[in-house]
């Protein structure tokens, strides 16, 4: 198995405006890939058609060697991909735990009981919510939905995490937690793809960056040289800038 | 233990009962067990998910109907096995084609197929059949009525017992908080509502099936009656439809007074059932049990 992740040609078209213009990238196992762009550049769209929240236009999305294009959202999970969102989506009739137990409970192991109860107290742990399961997501701080939606996505053993804006809105002192975290789950292997806005994050967590502009992938390369491509420097600053 | 034993208790009174009680004791027994099951299975589907439904009277009906139309040529066994088997299928065909909608559409619906079904009836009885109104001639009693709802009732608690301890519920509270984030968790949304729409409809035809032979008299109008979907939903929401003993804790109060109401006030009964619906949604809008347990914890706040 070479790649984790093979996205090639991908279009996406919402009525007359083309949100994503035949994109085409792949991914390495273990690798922690930033994916960038300005506002509106199409990279929540890429990720909602990895995950299998929107369909593709045009091309094919592969994961682990097998063809996903088209694929419900659940069928995906199942195969391993999981996912946060821009704007934390919690399960708020239910508690800590059980937030995260859905999620063992229907990814790839389908665990139930015992066993699942014991994954997710260590997938609380991991984020460092530990002892805090029969808390009510309710009750939760912003930060501590952000990391319940991370033990939510580790709890299934994926072999892809998608990261939509996970840092967006922490403070300093958070922020530094939030890039501990990611590279603790890097330490475990694991393959992330992460749609980040802030540079500092991006430098700390990712050795390869992806950068989208229009719906098109105007760099990709090493986190330096992809930041430092003159388009790069355009797309984000314009031309007076660059 | 103990509580499987005060179960068994509880059942071996409520069968027993009919034996000692009057006709009109039996009856409204009998009345009041059709509307827990109602109230059980309606939330079963609705309470974890917020689909509200209004479409109970549409499969009550078929079943009420079907054996109106049935009793006389099949067995009866045989007849109640049919009408839950014609629930099953229209619950599947409606449940694949509108548990797309959202929200108040979904409810404008399921209240617009209880109109079509019972519209859809009554023409083919007229242009058709050429009646309007059968006969049920079936050798049963109101206590046999009742011991098969009785019956039908502990079969649905104890489906809703077991759902509770298994990963389902945990679906379809999620389905009911956020479809997408179920869905990107691995919860197969669509089948997961589909599965329980069609498991409560399926109970509810049961209902009327088993109901039916009751009235000896049906026509479309008695058994289509849209105030049996308001009463069984707003039973549910009294007691708390997220709750498995809510719907029954709700239907007690709420049956006894709408039977004191349609025997003293015939003309202002339905005046009156709206106002109570509206006081029972601002006052208890999550039930009485949820009710309950906010003001024991909040004692327990208080003594510590």
């Amino acid at each position: 198995m070479s790649e984790v992740l093979k996205v090639d040609g991908v279009s996406r078209r919402f009525g007359g405006l083309l949100a994503v213009n035949n994109v085409s990238f792949a991914i390495e196992p273990g690798q922690i890939v930033g994916l960038l762009g300005p506002n509106g550049s199409g990279k929540t769209t890429m990720l909602n058609m990895i995950s299998g929240a929107l369909k593709v236009s045009g091309g094919q999305i592969a994961f682990q060697d097998q063809l996903v294009t088209g694929l419900p959202a659940h069928k995906i999970a199942k195969r391993g991909v999981a996912r946060t969102f821009q704007l934390v989506r919690s399960l708020p009739s239910l508690t800590l735990t059980e937030n995260v137990l859905i999620s063992a409970a229907y990814g790839r192991e389908r665990l139930w009981g015992a066993a699942a109860l014991d994954k997710v107290a260590e997938n609380l742990a991991l984020v460092g919510l530990e002892g805090r399961g029969d808390e009510p997501v309710a009750d939760l701080t912003y930060i501590d939905l952000k990391r319940m939606e991370l033990a939510r996505a580790m709890v299934a053993d994926p072999k892809l995490l998608l990261l939509d804006e996970w840092l967006a809105g922490l403070n300093p002192a958070e922020l530094q937690i939030g890039v501990d975290l990611i590279r603790r789950l890097q330490q475990r292997g694991i393959t992330i793809l992460l749609v980040e806005h802030i540079m500092d994050a991006v430098r700390a967590t990712c050795a390869r960056c992806i950068v989208m502009s229009a719906g098109a992938v105007i760099a990709d390369g090493p986190t330096d040289q992809a930041l430092a491509d003159p388009e790069v420097i355009r797309a984000y600053l314009g031309d007076d800038d660059a | 233990m103990k509580p499987f034993l005060f179960g068994l208790l509880v059942i071996g009174l409520l069968a027993w009962a009919p034996l000692v009680l009057n006709d009109y004791g039996t009856g409204l027994l009998l009345g009041l067990t059709g509307y827990a099951t109602l109230a059980t299975a309606w939330a079963m589907f609705s309470g974890p998910t917020r689909y509200v439904s209004l479409a109970t009277v549409a499969f009550f009906g078929i079943g009420a109907y079907t054996v109106a139309v049935l009793s006389e040529t099949l067995p009866y066994p045989l007849v109640l096995v049919v009408a839950a088997l014609i629930g099953l299928s229209v619950s599947l065909v409606v449940g694949l084609a509108t548990l797309r909608l959202a929200g108040v559409y979904f409810v404008i619906f399921s209240f617009g197929l209880a109109e079509l079904v019972r519209q859809t009836v009554t023409w083919y009885e007229v242009n058709v059949t050429g009646t309007l109104g059968r006969y049920i001639f079936l050798p049963l009693e109101a206590r046999h009525i009742y011991w098969q709802l009785l019956a039908l009732l502990v079969l649905t608690l104890l489906i809703g017992i077991y759902m509770r301890k298994s990963r389902i519920w945990l679906a379809l509270v999620a389905v009911g908080d956020d479809e997408v984030a179920a869905r990107h968790a691995g919860v197969d949304v669509t089948r997961t509502k589909l599965a329980l729409f069609a498991l409560s409809a399926t109970i509810i035809t049961l209902v009327g099936a088993i109901q039916a032979p009751r009235w000896t008299y049906v026509e479309p109008t008695i058994v289509f009656n849209p105030t049996i979907s308001f009463l069984t939903l707003v039973m549910a929401l009294l007691g708390g439809a997220g709750k498995l003993w809510g719907p029954i804790v709700g239907a007690i109060p709420l049956f006894l007074l709408f039977e004191w109401l349609s025997a003293n006030f015939p003309n202002h009964y339905s005046i009156i059932l709206g106002g109570i619906f509206i006081l029972i949604v601002f006052a208890v809008p999550n039930g009485i049990l949820a009710r309950l347990e906010t003001l024991g914890q909040r004692r327990k706040g208080e003594a510590q």
